[in-house]
């Protein structure tokens, strides 16, 4: 079995043979540049960021290849197999030595490489955001290596479905869906998940009798504060804990999780990716269903004025941040176990001698 | 050991059974023609040879392995040429055949060198550096065999492989045929042209409506009374001695002469004795069609009753 790699190869190197002798390759990589050269022109004189440093254009910047890179990566993988079968070549290639894991694994491999030459086009552009400054090199390298992965994913389903579903045009459309679906699908699975999973929370609030108080707002006499008696309030909440899930799921959401999360001294993240990366975990915690605001415990505890002048014992972003799941880990874990599944897929309905065939669908 | 062995084999794709009982030998060194009318199951049959599709029932061996348990095994020995041919259409004819070669295993100097030595197998040389999809139907059939041969099969599966080409190509096909029985491999080659199989096939595999033609039907069909073609200087002489002998209301008359169902070849040879005497001046006596086409008809024929 030493040939494993060297057969997969081979499809590998067919692949791309066929490629970059096609013009349409070199169309699709001259309009992705001359976009992203667009876009980061009009993003630094949007942002001022000659001035105010590279941070947003990076972030701009990222997105916008991701955007494009999920829009590109489809067509590039989504007829991978069926287009072999219709050309009639699959089966010539299935009559050989090569196995057909080695054929699933190969076409993914090509499809893939052939996204990768989109990213490091756009290298050039990111790398203006450290020139900008404010963007730390290894957030560079660790959302190009997500960025990478992202692109991955989506060949792996191109692929995956091309194995899968006969017709190429069916496939590719199939798996712009997929992309739609991650893309904006979980968006709207989180707000209406979250929405449609309420929970009740039961508020009790005690607070001072300040009727008893004396002119000078303090405890008559020097003793015990006077208190009210606690009531409770009624009103619904959004369980974003039972839905998070589909948010981590979100290409965008986890590229932008990802991204080593900066904070200053106040505990507040310096870029979008971070703010993005608290709001995403936050969504993991639930609710206090039973919150208590005890005011006259407050004002034993503080004093008459202490209130609001003291510590207080709420969260930090980055303290959510740190004692949260990363959400990015989630999220890719997600995708990872999509692109493989596709591909088993694929293998399945591919591998030869056929025991099923679709209908209407030829071996060779 | 034969070739190709298949018994009882059957294959269907949800309520058309293309395949519905296939059994037959092809021994090696030599080639057997697979003939049916069209939707016959050829294609289907060929695929699961070629361990591309798997039989429902049956068994099968290609140079002694088993197709479905031992693919890997079947596919170094055997060589298929499908009936249509896929070719990667941007590369060239001499890249597509070394990328088939290192499929097989081959490293790249071994599969550059056995490319070189199929294009001239082949006739491709002037065409060796053109995109294979600038080749017309004939010439990829050609690269098409080419592939099928790019490892040395032992046993060849030939789909179809005159379709497109020229006279003179048909004849090398022919000749390259008989050349590799004669090294030693086993050919099985399904075509529609029957009178090319004739000259080409040591025996025939009839196929009809999926299933393969029992070998003492196709004895029988062998015997059974066939046409024979009679031409004649005179046809008004000729026409006269066939009513005289009482052929006279089976004998079909046209302008190339008469055409006389005959039992056997006895009577054939009896008839030709007695045309002669009578002094009719005969310039052709054989049968219509050929050996295969005749029991390939019979056998239709008899499918068609039955």
């Amino acid at each position: 079995m030493t040939g494993f790699l060297q057969g997969m190869w081979l499809i590998v190197a067919l692949d791309l043979k066929q490629r970059v002798r096609g013009v349409a390759w070199y169309v699709l990589l001259g309009v992705f540049v001359l976009l992203v050269t667009i876009v980061t022109t009009l993003v630094v004189i949007a942002t001022n960021a000659w001035d105010s440093g590279g941070g947003a254009v990076f972030s701009t910047v990222v997105f916008f290849v991701l955007l494009l890179g999920t829009l590109v990566s489809p067509a590039l993988s989504g007829n991978a197999i069926n287009g072999e079968r219709e050309a009639g070549t699959l089966a010539t290639t299935q009559v050989t030595l090569v196995t057909t894991a080695q054929l699933v694994l190969g076409k993914w491999l090509a499809a893939w490489i052939t996204a990768l030459a989109f990213l490091a086009a756009s290298v050039p552009f990111l790398a203006f955001g450290v020139v900008l400054g404010e963007v730390s090199a290894s957030t560079i390298a660790v959302s190009l290596l997500v960025l990478a992965v992202e692109v991955g994913v989506i060949a792996a389903i191109g692929v995956g479905l091309s194995g899968v579903i006969t017709r190429p045009l069916f496939s590719v459309v199939v798996t712009y869906l997929v992309v739609a679906a991650l893309s904006i699908g979980t968006l709207i699975a989180f707000a209406l998940g979250g929405a449609a999973l309420q929970s009740t929370v039961h508020q009790t609030y005690i607070a001072v009798d300040y009727e008893q108080l004396d002119e000078n707002g303090l405890a008559p006499d020097g003793g015990e504060v006077p208190c009210l008696a606690p009531v409770v309030n009624e009103y619904p909440t959004p369980r974003w804990d039972y839905v998070w899930g589909f948010l981590a799921a979100n290409p965008y959401v986890v590229v932008a999780d990802a991204s080593p999360g900066t904070f200053d001294e106040h505990g507040s993240p310096r870029d979008l990716f971070g703010w993005i990366a608290v709001g995403v975990r936050q969504a993991q915690h639930a609710p206090d269903l039973e919150p208590v605001y005890d005011e006259c415990a407050d004002w034993e505890k503080y004093g008459p004025y202490g209130y609001g002048g003291g510590e207080t014992d709420s969260e930090t972003p980055q303290e959510v941040y740190e004692r949260s799941v990363p959400s990015w880990f989630v999220g890719l874990s997600i995708h990872v176990l999509l692109g493989a599944g596709a591909l088993a897929w694929a293998w399945r309905c591919t591998e030869v001698p056929a025991r099923r065939l679709a209908a209407g669908s030829r071996i060779a | 050991m034969a070739g190709i062995t298949v018994a009882g084999v059957a294959r269907s794709f949800g309520e058309v059974h293309a395949v519905r009982d296939a059994s037959f030998e092809v021994a090696r060194g030599s080639v057997a023609g697979l003939i049916g009318p069209n939707g016959a199951g050829k294609t289907t049959l060929l695929l699961m040879l070629a361990s591309l599709l798997a039989p429902d029932s049956g068994t099968i061996r290609i140079a002694g392995y088993d197709p479905v348990t031992e693919p890997h095994q079947v596919r170094r020995r055997m060589g298929w040429m499908p009936d249509v041919l896929g070719s990667w259409p941007t590369l060239s004819v001499r890249v597509a055949l070394a990328t088939s070669a290192r499929m097989y295993g081959m490293g790249a100097d071994e599969a550059s060198a056995r490319a070189q030595e199929l294009i001239e197998l082949v006739d491709l040389a002037p065409l060796a550096e053109q995109a294979t999809r600038v080749l017309s139907r004939g010439q990829k059939q050609r690269l098409s065999l080419a592939r099928a041969l790019v490892h040395d099969p032992e046993v060849l599966l030939l789909d179809e492989p005159a379709s497109g080409l020229d006279p003179a190509a048909r004849a090398e096909l022919r000749e390259l045929v008989r050349r590799l029985a004669g090294e030693g491999k086993t050919i099985l080659v399904s075509s529609h042209v029957l009178a090319e199989l004739e000259e080409m096939a040591d025996s025939a595999v009839y196929l009809a409506a999926g299933a393969t033609a029992a070998p003492e039907d196709v004895a029988r069909a062998g015997r059974a009374a066939r046409h024979w073609r009679i031409r004649s200087l005179d046809a008004e002489r000729l026409v006269a001695a066939l009513g005289a002998a009482g052929f006279g209301e089976v004998a079909v008359v046209d302008r190339l002469g008469a055409v006389v169902p005959l039992a056997s070849e006895q009577d054939a040879a009896q008839l030709l004795a007695h045309l002669i005497g009578t002094g009719v001046p005969v310039s052709s006596f054989a049968p219509a069609v050929g050996d295969l086409e005749h029991v390939f008809h019979d056998l239709n024929r008899a499918g068609g009753d039955a």
